[in-house]
């Protein structure tokens, strides 16, 4: 585990505040915390921090400038990890960016367990992938029904974790299974998908999102 | 048209004004019996009226054979008077040859009609064989003078006969000249066949003239019969006959427009008609009653009487339908087209909306225009798009405006058809007019019901942004600060733990307030004690004096009470925001038929547009109510809803 330098853009005070507190609690470094887009930007120009932990909905429109922000830092510095906080799944100005290296989307309540929003942090760092059970649904549930249809149910909880960014290991742990399954259930989903698996936990997730994405009914 | 120059016609007509004053002259001169005066005094009319004519048009030939037609009489009954001289003691001049020639002259009175049938209205004959008709006549009246010649007239007995090849030739001239009058009165008819409109109508001013002759002769029958004397009975005859023709001759040549010649004619032969058949139906009736009854009961008369009362309105409308199918016939086909249509639409068949097509069609005006007058004043085209109020033929219905017909070209005898095809049409019109105002009422509700659904929606994300950006941040942000103290509470650390726990508690109560404001956004909770209490609540946060009286108020339900609110609140705050009003009315109250009345006055500036304040307006409707505002520049504004 280690300490992360990141940049926090929120405009709401309090829960900036207590964001930093909490991040600093974590062992990170907080570098930065700014209150709107146009800070954002140049605060990770100046700081080039691992991460930047960004509220999509800020000043100055209020409406989805956190994630334009994020998508020009992305084309900017694409070395820079980004999580996107939001009070809801709002997904429509991020979707470049979804399921791309580097990138999260958690909803802003998962701050409150500590260990797996630390985990989440340190997953993009390394150029994981974390997404919010809630976006991985929504997803999920707006895909072609037929082409999940022939999974079982516990292959589809597996490849919800995955899609999640979860590696085998944790996708393990979280559901109380040995890995040795695990790896079975993404084998079966692998296959039944006509996906290829390559063993890398993150192409995977990639994949995975890749193949959601891509059976996206537009 | 018979090439005629204008000194011809001059000529022959002045020729023919010598003659009827000289025969006049004569009679006068000479003390003779009074038809040899009376004729030629009424026949000086027709030679006025051929002058007219003849300024009109000179080189038509109308105004001659006008002028002839009775003025050949008047050579005729001349000739007469110096042939009677020639067996006294004192004959006249030239009274020899009058004598010779006097019997066989006779063809000379059909002469001027003669012409005037061939010439009638412009000179235009049917084809080149008719030009040799005038020869035909000559011939024959020459050939009766021949024929004749020498016989002589003793009262009514003809004496000299003539015998041998002259009564051949005399017999054989009398054909001629029968001929050649039927034939001009077939090339009447033919021409009337092949004329044009206009020609029609002057035609048709001449067999009106025709028709009231006849109806006079009948008249004159009818008095002969009934014992009134000849004088009396035949004058109007002679009158109609002497004055009637010219002066239809002169208006068909050159005022054929001055009246509806197509209705004078066909009520005429209408009435002509219902009367020679109401009279057959009459004697018919005293013949057979009398008959099967008593001969000389007054049964007979009564029954006819009343038979004959029985069916001349029915009779009589039969008639003028067939009449006018016959005699007006453009008319009568364009108002039976227009009510076809009208029925066609009651039956579902067609569209109401294509009355103005089938208007254009049965008018023969492309460029007619209808438009309907709509409940709000306004006018519109029948397609809907609003048009400035029209000039034109009004249509009403039952006491009120409800179209406007504009003709493309317009004359006394368009506006005439118009008011009978608008009459034929006035229910397709007025279905078209409520089909409009359907129209607008279902667009208006329509509109309204988009902006409900509009301001819903924007109503729900504004309270979504409220809970998201505010009451769940703020329970994010209280999480976060007891996960905080839970950590440094586990690595044992007490330090400021009560004032953290403290804190998070204020953030609680915080988010508490917080929620309870949005939860009264949507509905405001004062509501729950009813609707005086809720209104108080806006009375006394008005920072200007507000009068408020609440009395009477009916049973209401939530909706009603919630829209009451809702009409107070909001017409108070458009009030202090928009309006700068210094002073707030409201009064609310239940009439006797538990409908909910909210007025709502102040004493600001005023302009709001009676279609102002929509949302309210649309809150309004959407529970059944009606919204009014009044709102003059300067005037203040008052909002009354009536719930």
């Amino acid at each position: 585990v280690s300490r992360l330098r990141l940049v926090v853009a929120e405009d709401a005070l309090l829960f900036r505040e207590g964001l930093v507190r909490l991040l600093a609690e974590l062992g990170h470094d907080v570098v930065a915390a700014v209150a709107d887009a146009s800070a954002l930007c140049s605060a990770v120009a100046e700081h080039r921090p691992d991460l930047a932990v960004v509220d999509v909905r800020m000043p100055p429109d209020l409406d989805a400038d956190g994630a334009r922000a994020a998508t020009q830092i992305r084309a900017e510095q694409p070395e820079v990890g980004l999580l996107l906080l939001s009070q809801h799944i709002e997904l429509r100005h991020c979707l470049p960016l979804l399921g791309t290296p580097g990138f999260g989307y958690l909803l802003k309540d998962r701050v409150l367990h500590l260990d797996e929003f630390d985990d989440a942090l340190q997953r993009i760092a390394e150029g994981g992938v974390a997404l919010d059970a809630e976006v991985v649904q929504a997803l999920v549930r707006s895909r072609s029904a037929t082409a999940l249809d022939a999974l079982t149910e516990r292959e589809r909880e597996v490849l919800g974790l995955v899609a999640q960014g979860h590696s085998n290991t944790a996708v393990a742990r979280l559901l109380r299974l040995s890995e040795r399954t695990v790896e079975a259930h993404m084998r079966a989903v692998f296959t039944k998908l006509g996906l290829h698996d390559d063993g890398s936990t993150h192409r995977r997730v990639l994949a995975v999102l890749a193949y959601l994405e891509s059976h996206a009914p537009r | 048209m018979i090439g005629m120059s204008s000194l011809a016609g001059r000529a022959l007509t002045a020729a023919a004004t010598v003659a009827a004053v000289g025969g006049l002259a004569l009679g006068l001169a000479t003390g003779a019996e009074v038809g040899y005066v009376a004729v030629p005094g009424a026949g000086l009319l027709a030679v006025v009226v051929a002058w007219v004519i003849v300024r009109h048009d000179p080189t038509s030939p109308v105004g001659p054979a006008l002028a002839w037609s009775t003025s050949s009489i008047t050579v005729v009954l001349t000739n007469d008077l110096l042939a009677e001289s020639a067996e006294t003691a004192d004959p006249l001049p030239l009274a020899g040859l009058a004598h010779e020639v006097w019997v066989g002259l006779w063809p000379l009175n059909l002469a001027g009609v003669f012409a005037l049938l061939l010439v009638f209205p412009d000179g235009r004959r049917p084809g080149r064989l008719w030009a040799g008709l005038p020869f035909l006549f000559a011939g024959a009246a020459v050939g009766m003078v021949v024929g004749m010649w020498g016989a002589g007239q003793v009262g009514n007995q003809i004496v000299g006969e003539p015998t041998g090849w002259r009564r051949m030739l005399a017999l054989l001239s009398m054909a001629g000249i029968a001929a050649s009058m039927a034939l001009a009165v077939l090339s009447l008819v033919l021409r009337y066949r092949a004329g044009d409109e206009r020609r029609r109508r002057q035609f048709r001013w001449l067999a009106l003239a025709g028709v009231v002759v006849v109806l006079c002769l009948l008249g004159g029958w009818v008095g002969l019969s009934a014992g009134v004397g000849t004088a009396v009975s035949m004058t109007p005859f002679l009158i109609a006959i002497v004055a009637l023709v010219p002066l239809a001759v002169g208006i068909a040549v050159v005022r054929h427009d001055l009246f509806d010649i197509d209705r004078l004619l066909s009520a005429s032969l209408a009435w002509l008609m219902t009367l020679v058949l109401s009279a057959a139906v009459f004697a018919a009736t005293v013949m057979v009653a009398s008959r099967a009854l008593d001969a000389n009961g007054r049964i007979g008369p009564t029954a006819a009487a009343f038979v004959t009362a029985l069916l001349l309105l029915p009779l009589h409308r039969y008639i003028t339908n067939l009449v006018g199918r016959l005699v007006d016939r453009d008319r009568h086909v364009a108002v039976q087209t227009v009510e076809r249509f009208a029925a066609e639409v009651r039956l579902g068949r067609r569209q109401p909306e294509e009355v103005e097509a089938v208007l254009r069609d049965a008018q023969d005006d492309e460029n007619l225009q209808v438009c309907l007058l709509r409940p709000d004043g306004t006018w519109v085209r029948l397609d809907g798009s609003a048009v400035p109020e029209p000039t034109g033929h009004t249509i009403e219905a039952g006491g009120h405006v409800i179209a406007r017909i504009t003709l493309g070209w317009t004359s006394a005898r368009a506006r005439r058809r118009l008011a009978d095809l608008a009459q034929a049409a006035w229910v397709p019109l007025e279905v078209s007019r409520l089909r409009i105002g359907l129209r607008d009422a279902l667009d208006a509700v329509e509109a309204s019901r988009v902006r409900l659904a509009q301001a819903a929606a924007a109503e729900r994300k504004r309270l979504e942004r409220d809970l998201h950006d505010g009451a769940q941040q703020r329970l994010v942000s209280t999480g976060m600060r007891l996960r905080l103290l839970q950590r440094r509470l586990q690595r044992g650390d007490v330090g400021t733990a009560t004032e953290e726990l403290d804190l998070a508690v204020g953030e609680l109560e915080a988010t508490v307030a917080e929620l309870r404001r949005i939860a009264h956004g949507v509905r405001p909770q004062r509501l729950d004690d009813g609707l005086a209490p809720a209104l108080e609540a806006v009375r006394a946060a008005s920072p200007v004096p507000l009068a408020m009286a609440v009395h009477d108020l009916p049973e209401l339900d939530e909706t009603r009470a919630l829209t009451a609110y809702l009409v107070v609140s909001e017409a108070v705050t458009n009030a202090l925001k928009h309006a700068h009003a210094g002073r707030i009315e409201v009064d609310v109250a239940g009439d006797e038929d538990h409908r909910l009345c909210v007025d709502v006055r102040d004493d600001g500036i005023g302009g709001i547009p009676p279609t102002g304040l929509v949302t309210l307006r649309d809150r309004v409707l959407a529970v059944g109510g009606h919204l009014e505002v009044h709102s003059p520049v300067g005037g203040g504004t008052a909002v009354r809803a009536v719930l």
